[in-house]
């Protein structure tokens, strides 16, 4: 959970003139999303969960149109996006695939460390970073919940356990 | 008396009954098959008061880590008001060592789904969140079908089995991103109103003022899995199995699901009864050690509970385990075993590391202390502290949390018990890595004018 201290007056966000929330997807968060909670802002994790899997990130325009969408204040939508792991702003963008290495105590003491340096040297990136062609995002993550096939990864949504360092370059090379 | 008979694992092949290869998601046609909603059916037709004695009766203690007793739970509710009232599933399991939760979501979602019906009808509640970590993505897709198979064949949403009592129930799920305080319970309900996952000061407790300022009940995935089987079969038949305190705790009743990590040939997910001693747990259903090593120490259930320490191999799997073995609690029951070869100091910077990663930000103890604890053991991995640095690793970690009294919640116990249990369980390791922080000091005696010449002449061990 990063503390990330900005100057607010000053800062200037980038924004773009066509909206992140088209008329179809307030619709359909009108219909499937906002029913479900006692009031607006509780369908806030459920809607940045969408647009997260849509843009790989949450842009600050976005983060604008949905506080306006749900009533509350654009500094409420950036409290939540800067505290969730699963949530990154622009400037954080992750790449078309994440790789999170589980570095939780039965991957490491099962050989996660190996398989962290090995995607360090193949894709020349540190943790929490992306590769310059956007292609990959390297992230060391805490325990996945399969500590019986440590080491395990995920790669975007898909885990895999009992990982190996050829099993792991297999893995990435049959990415499309 | 064990467990003869897999109970939460009925149709989840696991062994010694089954073959995990066989495993398979059970969709609701054979759920039903195979008895499944019988029990709601059964308890649709019974007074709720009757069906929280029940379960009141059956001892039944919360199997998400903390082990209050569930049935104790339900009755803080207020008396139904007409209102809104919540069940808050928490399926948040971040705790690194804990896979149990997610056997039932993989493989045979409809149990739970069946113990969220029948708890909301005997507490009385109206919806339900089924709180999902992140990360489980494919678990999510799974529960997410089985709630609308639900919908469809009138489990819930007021249709079907609940109209001829007049009682709707909704069930949703909410996903989580990322943020292991969300098994917080005050901490998930944040999550689910759509904030940071900040728990809450208690009181007033989630019974009466939880979710949207209603009265809400949180409980685990796997207590609410059990509900099924006490309310089918009766609290004594549940009660046949596991064990009372030996010391006038309240009992450690009932199979417990137990999943064995680390240096073991078959970890996985088992069903043993409460009380099975760790040795019995890795030698007869996790396959012994890993390459015939020998046992070094456990986390006792989840990393938060502290370790087990080489000569507590024998130590019982129940809820009396954190006064007799000197851990914080059962947690989980999810150990996570050593062998000989393990490098306890890295063990330690790791687990310290997740709670610094993890610590929300909220109290100072917890924020800072986790990161100047993670410094110091990252420090004596490395060969560069002091004698001294082991001292106030203690003292740091025994600052903070909600038994000290300086933070909210118990993410900070979990890392206080953590790092203490294994600097004071392997101390000899500990030393070994540090510099002596003393400086030698040689005195000089027998000086003519009386005057002694202490001089200090630096630390000597280095």
């Amino acid at each position: 959970m990063a503390w990330i201290v900005k100057p607010s007056a000053t800062m200037k966000t980038p924004g773009r003139a066509e909206p992140y929330l088209t008329a179809d997807h307030r619709a359909q968060y009108e219909r499937d999303i906002l029913p479900r909670y006692a009031d607006r802002q509780g369908a806030l994790l459920p809607i940045l969960h969408d647009i997260q899997h849509r843009h790989h990130c949450i842009p600050w325009q976005a983060m604008r149109e949905v506080a306006e969408f749900l009533g509350i204040a654009p500094s409420e939508v950036l409290d939540v996006v800067s505290f969730y792991e699963e949530f990154t702003t622009e400037d954080h963008r992750r790449g078309k695939y994440t790789i999170g290495i589980c570095q939780s105590i039965a991957c490491e003491v099962c050989g996660h460390p190996a398989l962290l340096d090995h995607l360090r040297a193949r894709l020349g990136i540190e943790p929490h970073e992306t590769t310059d062609d956007g292609r990959f995002t390297l992230l060391a993550m805490e325990c996945l919940g399969a500590c019986e096939g440590a080491p395990c990864a995920l790669i975007n949504e898909d885990r895999h356990d009992n990982l190996t360092i050829e099993r792991l370059d297999a893995l990435l090379d049959r990415l499309p | 008396m064990p467990v003869t008979e897999p109970v939460l694992t009925r149709r989840i092949p696991t062994a010694p009954w089954g073959d995990p290869r066989d495993r398979r998601i059970i969709g609701y046609d054979e759920y039903v098959r195979t008895g499944g909603y019988e029990t709601l059916r059964r308890a649709l037709t019974m007074d709720p008061s009757s069906l929280v004695q029940t379960v009141k009766e059956s001892e039944l203690r919360g199997r998400g880590g903390a082990g209050f007793p569930c049935g104790l739970k339900w009755t803080f509710l207020p008396p139904p008001d007409g209102n809104r009232r919540y069940l808050a599933i928490n399926c948040d399991e971040a705790e690194p060592g804990t896979f149990k939760d997610r056997l039932l979501c993989d493989y045979d979602p409809h149990l739970v789904l069946e113990g969220i019906a029948i708890t909301c009808w005997a507490c009385r509640l109206d919806t339900a969140y089924f709180f999902i970590r992140g990360e489980y993505h494919h678990q999510a897709k799974i529960v997410e079908r089985a709630i609308r198979e639900a919908y469809e064949k009138g489990v819930f949403g007021g249709r079907g089995l609940m109209q001829a009592c007049d009682f709707k129930v909704d069930c949703h799920m909410h996903r989580g991103a990322g943020a292991y305080i969300c098994g917080e319970e005050t901490g998930l309900l944040e999550a689910v109103e759509g904030r940071r996952g900040w728990p809450r000061l208690k009181p007033p407790f989630p019974a009466v003022k939880g979710l949207f300022g209603r009265p809400t009940i949180v409980n685990n995935v796997e207590t609410l899995a059990a509900v099924v089987p006490i309310v089918d079969r009766g609290a004594a038949w549940w009660k046949s199995m596991g064990t009372a305190s030996s010391i006038g705790a309240p009992g450690s009743y009932g199979p417990k699901l137990m999943g064995v990590s680390g240096h073991v040939n078959r970890p996985g997910v088992y069903e043993c009864d409460l009380g099975i001693p760790l040795r019995k747990l890795v030698d007869e259903f996790a396959g012994g050690m890993r390459a015939g090593r020998r046992f070094k120490g456990a986390i006792a259930g989840g990393v938060s509970m502290g370790i087990l320490g080489p000569d507590q191999f024998d130590a019982e799997m129940d809820f009396d385990i954190g006064r007799r073995y000197d851990v914080m609690g059962l947690g989980t029951a999810c150990p996570t075993i050593f062998d000989d070869q393990t490098d306890m100091v890295a063990v330690a910077r790791n687990i310290s590391r997740f709670f610094s990663n993890e610590s929300c930000g909220q109290c100072t103890p917890c924020r800072e202390g986790a990161q100047w604890m993670y410094r110091l053991l990252c420090r004596i991995e490395e060969g560069d502290a002091t004698t001294k640095d082991l001292d106030l690793l203690n003292e740091l970690a025994g600052s903070m949390g909600i038994i000290p009294g300086t933070t909210i919640c118990g993410l900070a116990d979990g890392h206080n018990w953590a790092v203490r249990t294994i600097l004071n369980k392997y101390w000899a390791e500990f030393a070994g890595r540090v510099k002596p922080s003393y400086h030698g000091l040689t005195v000089s005696a027998g000086r003519a004018d009386g005057v002694s010449s202490a001089r200090i002449v630096g630390a000597t061990g280095a």
